[in-house]
């Protein structure tokens, strides 16, 4: 490795960062055999190691570059497009290779991210792109994580063969509506995107599952599913268009992740884009409404009551806010998912809830020792020994007090 | 009352050895005192048991897995009442209430969970945060990282480093002690001089080259970071000693981003 390197990988991380996924997601346990002489690596179940953190907050877990940043698309949005005046580069797939491993071998990593321009045509770069995932796998015995960022409009084939190698495939949708993208990125075709992610789903759906009618495992495919992203704020599209459009992507294209990443100037910005980068809490505020669509089984209406999310209020307390009438709720009786609605309590507290209150009553106490937000739980819920002041919930103060000094912490994540 | 003095650190397999007679002889928790050889405090009851008469019949005692997993963490902890407060824990599984673990805000619940916990944390985070150097050893790459845990982490991600690395010949250094792991067999050594570690590696300026790179100077979180990567960890991370810099030019490098998307 000589310093030209070094050049290529200031340009092509740079050119990266602005993808907001940057965690490993899970993808099953894999390490290398008792008598594997050369493999590395391992995947250990769980979601991966963030292995550092930089001072945007964001961890870092996956050696997150692009391949080459020449691309012959224009989207709006994207420093790489055709129309900026920003220094290219390309990475051969021997030293993207041997990148990853170097990094991987001093524990800098779990894997690689890679993502690419589109550089001579879809599937020429999506070849290369399959072939850097195949020589860590076949080559080098890689275990660890590969995320790669498939090229819309690529061949089925070969889609589907960097499934073989992948932990993830993602598409990003970037724009919830046509609409948008007709006007962001003219060259993207969000019906292509969406049959390129059914196709890739049912392969993965048929790799699933134990053993073929041959009494063999299928290979591997992708077993960490795909994900997608949106940009937030650079179009008009409101937080109901966008979590709209991300129902879809979970209940139809069965995604395991949807990515929000709030608008933030580029440089050398194209015309269309708005000047000023979207405000960080409202791409905080969808992540939380996606949580609660997911894991919370809340709907996309109680969710987001107008147009667009409460910016003061976390979206499940501003939901509580406006069904007051079905609180206080006994935390000793209630079932689990309407304990999942109480603002304040998380999914692994609901848990050791339901886990304590097989054994005993909870009393305020017992909350106290869990060290629950109590302030914020208060007037939502009645214990053995407690329940809320008739006013707390009446009051017209009562949205005050729960206004936030200072903004949210983001995801990490 | 009887003393039990465990002689080595994080003391696992003593402590069950010990606990296991103890159970047999019915000793109450209350009638034992728990020590390590390096803190080894005078009885303030002047009265010790020496011999320990072989136990008669064992009962078998079956101790839910997930209790023992917690004593596998519980008991890496550098708290010295560690060792007491498992066998208290096992004593009351037994005799009270086989389900006490579920019961979350029981005291001596809580302070399991709370050490269990903390040794957890402490453990991911040498897995994280570790960095191997290389080096030259009888002509084959060497990976040596220095790495200085909470607790006592090594023992518990042991599995984790020999599984990943597999085919890598490594040495991990703590102050206690370190591994030595040459592809095929693990060597233990107490108290391993940190000196062999290097001060360089050849990929290190890459790292470093990334690190500098991938981070958004438009989106500074200075306290998300340090809520997951606080200070005391900073010094074997060769990439920390960027951190002040890149917080420094990002308002400059955010500006420019701007000021450069308004050229139009």
């Amino acid at each position: 490795m000589h310093d030209k390197l070094i050049q290529k990988l200031e340009i092509l991380s740079d050119a990266a960062k602005y993808d907001a996924s940057c965690a490993s997601g899970t993808a099953g346990k894999r390490k290398a055999g008792k008598t594997d002489k050369t493999g590395i690596g391992s995947l250990t179940g769980g979601t991966g190691i963030c292995h550092s953190f930089t001072p945007d907050g964001r961890c870092v877990s996956l050696l997150k570059i692009l391949m080459t940043n020449y691309c012959i698309y224009d989207c709006h949005y994207c420093i790489n497009r055709v129309s900026s005046s920003v220094q290219r580069a390309r990475f051969t797939v021997k030293e993207t290779v041997e990148l990853t491993l170097n990094f991987y071998k001093r524990n800098y990593i779990e894997g690689l991210f890679l993502s690419s321009g589109i550089v001579g045509s879809p599937d020429l770069t999506m070849e290369s792109m399959v072939r850097i995932a195949k020589s860590l796998r076949i080559d080098h015995g890689f275990k660890g994580y590969i995320h790669l960022k498939t090229i819309p409009n690529a061949s089925p084939e070969l889609q589907a063969e960097a499934g073989l190698y992948a932990d993830r495939l993602s598409i990003n949708v970037e724009m919830p509506t046509q609409l948008s993208l007709n006007k962001y990125a003219p060259e993207k075709d969000l019906g292509a995107i969406h049959s390129s992610m059914n196709t890739l789903k049912d392969k993965i759906a048929e790799h699933k599952v134990d053993k073929t009618h041959t009494g063999k495992r299928p290979p591997r495919f992708a077993p960490g599913g795909q994900s997608t992203q949106m940009i937030i704020g650079a179009d008009g599209s409101n937080d109901k268009v966008i979590l709209g459009a991300s129902v879809q992507l979970y209940s139809q294209q069965k995604l395991r992740r949807v990515y929000y990443s709030a608008f933030s100037p580029i440089p050398d910005a194209s015309e269309v884009l708005p000047l000023k980068p979207a405000p960080l809490v409202r791409e905080h505020r969808l992540y939380q409404a996606d949580w609660l669509l997911r894991f919370y089984g809340f709907t996309l209406d109680e969710i987001v009551h107008d147009d667009m999310l409460d910016m003061d209020h976390d979206p499940k307390l501003a939901w509580a806010l406006r069904n007051r009438h079905v609180f206080p709720i006994d935390l000793n009786k209630a079932d689990k998912l309407m304990l999942l609605r109480v603002p304040g309590l998380g999914a692994r507290t609901v848990q050791k809830i339901l886990a304590i209150r097989r054994y005993t009553k909870l009393s305020w106490m017992d909350l106290t020792k869990m060290r629950l937000p109590l302030q914020k739980l208060k007037p939502f819920i009645t214990v053995s020994d407690y329940s809320p002041a008739i006013h707390l919930l009446d009051g017209n103060n009562f949205e005050l007090q729960f206004k936030q000094p200072k903004q949210f912490e983001l995801f990490g994540a | 009352m009887r003393t039990i003095t465990i002689t080595s650190v994080p003391g696992y397999n003593e402590w069950r050895i010990a606990s296991r007679e103890c159970l047999a002889q019915s000793i109450p928790p209350e009638n034992i005192i728990w020590q390590s050889s390096e803190s080894i405090q005078d009885d303030l009851f002047g009265h010790t048991e020496e011999v320990m008469p072989a136990p008669k019949e064992q009962v078998k005692h079956s101790i839910p897995k997930s209790v023992l997993m917690l004593f596998k963490y519980a008991l890496c902890h550098q708290d010295a009442s560690r060792f007491a407060l498992c066998y208290r824990v096992l004593w009351r599984v037994i005799f009270e209430n086989k389900n006490l673990i579920q019961l979350k805000t029981d005291e001596d619940i809580l302070q399991l969970n709370t050490l269990a916990k903390a040794v957890k944390r402490d453990a991911y985070k040498m897995s994280a945060f570790l960095r191997f150097r290389e080096v030259a050893l009888d002509g084959q790459e060497h990976f040596i990282a220095w790495y200085e845990p909470e607790h006592f982490s090594l023992e518990v991600k042991l599995d984790f480093f020999q599984t990943r690395f597999k085919n890598m010949r490594w040495s991990i250094l703590t102050p206690y002690r370190a591994a030595h792991w040459d592809t095929e067999k693990l060597v233990l050594e107490d108290n391993p001089d940190p000196s062999v570690c290097p001060d360089e590696d050849r990929i290190e300026k890459y790292w470093l080259t990334y690190y500098t790179n991938i981070f958004n100077p438009a989106r500074i979180k200075k306290s998300a970071m340090l809520s997951s990567m606080p200070k005391k960890y900073w010094k074997n991370m060769p990439e920390t000693a960027l951190i002040d810099d890149m917080i420094r030019n990002s308002d400059a490098r955010a500006r420019k981003m701007i000021t450069d998307g308004n050229k139009r």
